[in-house]
């Protein structure tokens, strides 16, 4: 049976970011350059031709988007300037897109006004609580503490759980790909070193390992301090250690984020070139949680945020816009779905 | 007795590796009439040609044979040196060791030697033989004609007329520009392709050495190089007037008949049985004809265009082989016509890879940043069109795509057809221009004389000789037209003497050499109450066809007579 050739499917493809990718005239240096791509599983030109061609269906079912780090090799050698790695960027959010059940995700990465008018109801309804509890800092701290464990079980079970199950559906079921259940088990590690140390960012650029060391960083900041502002109430403990602790991650998080923003801003490597806003609201959003934090530690210690309850409401506004927007259905999802592709892809080796 | 000079050459080893040239020269400085014998490094070097002609004088030679290369490549060279020395030039016989020795038998180093030496004593007996020869000397008509007004004709037309030439321009159709005056947008041009043909019409029509003559054929052609004559038989412009026949002299005739667009059969990719199914040619009709910010065909809006590549071209063997050059270009360029022009316009380009040489890349190049979508097929497995019962659906196997097989909707299927060579080749007939494998019309030389015809004073321009773009159809216009020019202008033109002779006395006419002859130069004559042969000097070109077929043997090759001939076969025995 003949695959159906969707010639709009550019056009939609364009609205994620992809830039210039029809310029492409099939030469293959993109994937021969590739220090990733290997015989069996070969990117980018593949991915490419598949969104040329507009044939969505096996772009769905693929795991190569998540297998590219976006090291900007291919970019920098494509002699059609089609930008293969920025297509390789749009197809992770067309991907991320498909894989929300409730299509939000989709709508946000479209729609720069939704994602606007997303913000600032959030922001409202933040004012709302607060004035609504009269501004009081104790309530507010207990409250902004309480919403944080809610929201992370809320979206893992409501939306996270259905979506990596889609995503599962989509690459391993629907390709018939047979896995053994054992092998789901013994694979586990492949998702948890991926996870927590992006292992295959540092057969990236082989020349330079500062990116993977600096990404590094920033997730086993970001987890640090998602831990202990949230298990370890960092704004509510007298523990000196995880003070001390919190202040140092919340800094080096600044420190981090705001290299990753100067780069965007900058536009000094390929992959910096073409910042969609979901890159910038995730990379701004991240530098602002790392700041906000650090201060409102700062003005506890310091006794001022008394009266300075303006800072705890822009924390809480900042986190809750994190929590309930760029996590779910935004930028922040490449962290479980780049892991659970892999995961998923080293299943496919095994299959029987 | 001939005072002879022969010279050996080492061509600086390509020669004197295999073969022991001080052995050839030996073996030769003692053969009858040999009063120099010497060998040298490079006989084509300026200072042995110094050498020579200082011998010639010195040594009062009245004959020169240099044995070295093929004569292809120097013998023009040592001629030319011989008349410096003041020799007739057709008095040098030249002894080509290189290719026929020393190059084919550097296994056998002393055979290849022993071969040298007879070839060189074979050059030495013609050489005994050989008399002066002397240019035949033929009035021009100082007029050319240009048969067909296309671009490249119209073009032709305006250059030998700058050259201050009456040129006299015939074309069958009434109106002149052919499949240009039919184009509109051209690719790397504002023209369009009516205005352009307009823009140099007006400029040769006023012309007093122009004449056109249109809805007129040429019928008949007689005469040769410097005297053709041409029976044209203009149409009546009006029903009722009488048909004007005319009688014209020139002197050269450049010959630029066009092209004829490939015409799928019935069937071939659905044409004629699929209404949706059109050619390039109807296509690009289409997109410039049609106004408002859509497409539509028979009704129809049109959104994907799916364009087949090669119909007609690059087929297997037997049928048209040949790239047909334009096309890829053509097709492209309209394409991207399209998309600017209307709305909501996808093209889908199923190639058999892309061939937009030049300048033309830029228009790929566009083409896929507007997003066209291009598939490519192998020869071997064409794309199939079906339908849904609504629209039609292409299916092709994507190399591009790993072998994949793809299928689109399309509401509209171009097939990018190319150039076939004119159904009508009477012209070709006429002036007995050969055609290649392609069944153009054939140039000497694809590379050296690209205009020329092996018919002296017929030279053929655009795409009579091959599928041509517009700006190249107009170089080689240019290129024919100033060849054209070449052999009337001075008003007379001389041809080689080396051509056929009869013996009137043994001469009874059987027709023999009439039937042998390639060139048409054998014509029956009536001398003294005989039928006898006769060759035009103008059209034989000494290819010798006529000498052996003739049972009384009454035919001779000047420079290469019976007794030469035997004089080198003896020396060999």
């Amino acid at each position: 049976m003949a695959t159906k050739i969707n010639p709009s499917f550019t056009d939609e493809l364009k609205k994620y970011g992809a830039v210039n990718m029809n310029a492409c005239y099939n030469c293959g240096t993109c994937t021969a350059v590739c220090s990733l791509s290997t015989t069996d599983e070969s990117f980018p030109r593949e991915m490419v031709r598949l969104s040329a061609l507009g044939l969505e269906e096996d772009i769905k079912t693929s795991l190569k988007p998540w297998e590219c780090y976006y090291c900007g090799e291919c970019t920098t050698s494509c002699p059609q300037q089609a930008n293969p790695g920025e297509l390789m960027m749009s197809l992770r959010r067309w991907l991320t897109a498909k894989y929300d059940w409730t299509g939000l995700s989709g709508l946000l990465y479209k729609s720069l006004p939704l994602m606007i008018l997303a913000m600032i109801l959030i922001f409202a309804s933040v004012l709302y609580f607060a004035s609504s509890v009269s501004f009081d800092l104790g309530q507010m701290l207990h409250a902004g503490h309480n919403f944080e464990m809610i929201a992370i079980g809320t979206i893992f079970i409501v939306i996270f759980i259905p979506n990596l199950l889609r995503m599962w559906y989509f690459t391993i079921l629907k390709t018939k790909t047979n896995v053994g259940i054992k092998y789901y088990f013994t694979s586990l590690s492949e998702l948890f070193v991926q996870m927590f140390t992006q292992k295959r960012l540092r057969d990236c650029d082989d020349a330079d390992h500062f990116r993977w060391v600096e990404h590094l960083v920033l997730v086993l900041s970001y987890l640090s301090l998602l831990f202990t502002t949230v298990f370890l109430n960092w704004f509510t403990t007298e523990n000196m250690f995880v003070i001390v602790f919190g202040y140092l991650i919340s800094f080096v998080v600044f420190v981090v984020t705001a290299h990753f923003v100067s780069d965007r801003l900058k536009k000094n490597k390929s992959l910096n070139k073409f910042s969609q806003p979901s890159d910038w609201f995730f990379v701004i959003w991240l530098l602002l949680m790392g700041v906000t934090a650090f201060l409102v530690r700062l003005f506890i210690d310091l006794n001022l945020l008394e009266s300075n309850k303006w800072l705890y409401i822009a924390h809480l506004t900042i986190l809750a816009q994190w929590a309930l927007i760029i996590v779910p259905f935004g930028k922040w999802t490449h962290f479980l779905y780049r892991s659970f592709g892999l995961y998923f892809s080293k299943l496919k080796t095994k299959k029987s | 007795m001939k005072r002879i000079g022969v010279y050996i050459c080492h061509c600086g080893g390509n020669i004197s590796d295999y073969v022991d040239v001080e052995e050839v020269r030996k073996s030769v400085e003692h053969e009858e009439g040999v009063v120099l014998a010497k060998t040298t490094m490079f006989a084509c070097s300026d200072s042995n040609q110094n050498d020579m002609v200082s011998d010639i004088k010195e040594h009062r030679l009245d004959g020169v044979v240099v044995a070295s290369c093929s004569p292809k490549l120097h013998l023009v060279t040592f001629r030319n040196v011989t008349e410096r020395g003041d020799l007739n030039k057709y008095t040098y016989v030249h002894a080509n060791i290189r290719e026929q020795a020393s190059w084919a038998h550097s296994d056998d180093k002393p055979g290849a030697t022993g071969k040298a030496i007879h070839l060189v004593k074979a050059a030495i007996a013609k050489s005994r033989y050989a008399e002066p020869l002397y240019p035949n000397q033929i009035e021009a008509e100082k007029i050319i004609a240009v048969i067909g007004a296309g671009v490249a004709g119209l073009k032709a037309a305006a250059s030998i007329s700058d050259k201050n030439i009456n040129v006299i321009l015939i074309e069958k159709e009434d109106r002149v520009g052919g499949h240009t005056a039919e184009l509109g947008d051209l690719f790397m041009s504002d023209e369009k392709g009516y205005d352009l043909i307009n823009r140099i019409y007006n400029d040769i029509a006023q012309r007093d050495n122009v004449t056109i003559l249109t809805g007129s054929e040429v019928i008949s052609s007689k005469g040769s190089i410097g005297n053709f004559t041409l029976k044209i038989r203009k149409r009546p412009q009006n029903i009722g007037d009488p048909v004007e026949t005319m009688e014209i002299k020139v002197g050269s005739i450049v010959v630029a008949t066009g092209f004829e667009s490939y015409i799928p059969k019935e069937g071939e990719f659905d044409y004629v049985v699929n209404e949706n199914v059109i050619t390039l040619p109807e296509f690009k009709l289409l997109v410039d004809k049609s106004t408002g910010d859509k497409l539509i065909y028979k009704g129809k809006t049109i959104k994907n265009i799916v364009y087949i590549y090669c119909v007609g071209s690059r087929q297997n063997e037997g049928g048209n082989t040949y790239c047909s050059r334009f096309c890829c270009t053509s097709v492209i360029h309209t394409a991207i016509e399209a998309k600017k022009k209307f709305k909501n316009i996808y093209n889908i380009h199923l190639n058999r890879g892309i061939r937009t040489y030049g300048k033309q890349e830029l228009l790929y190049a566009e083409s896929l940043k507007m997003g066209d979508i291009y598939l490519q097929f192998d020869q071997t497995t064409p794309p199939e069109i079906t339908s849904n019962g609504k629209n039609s659906i292409v299916t092709v196997t994507d190399i591009l795509s790993a072998g994949k097989k793809m299928s689109v909707e399309a509401d509209l299927i171009v097939l990018v057809t190319g150039m076939v060579p004119r159904s009508d080749q009477s012209i070709g007939t006429m002036f007995k221009i050969p055609r290649g494998r392609d069944k153009f019309y054939n140039e000497i030389h694809m590379k050296l004389r690209p205009v020329e015809t092996v018919i002296d004073g017929i030279t053929i321009a655009g795409t009579c000789q091959g599928p041509k773009k517009i700006s190249e159809s107009v170089n080689s216009a240019l290129s024919a037209a100033t060849k054209s020019f070449s052999y009337v202008s001075k008003g007379t033109l001389e041809t080689d003497p080396i051509i056929a002779v009869i013996n009137e006395d043994s001469c009874s006419w059987c027709g023999k050499c009439l039937e042998a002859c390639p060139f048409d130069a054998i014509e029956k004559i009536n001398l003294n109450n005989r039928e006898i042969a006769a060759v035009n000097s103008s059209v034989c070109k000494g290819c010798g066809m006529c000498a052996p077929v003739c049972p009384p043997d009454a035919i001779n090759l000047i420079g290469y007579r019976n007794e030469e001939i035997i004089s080198m076969i003896d020396v060999l025995a």
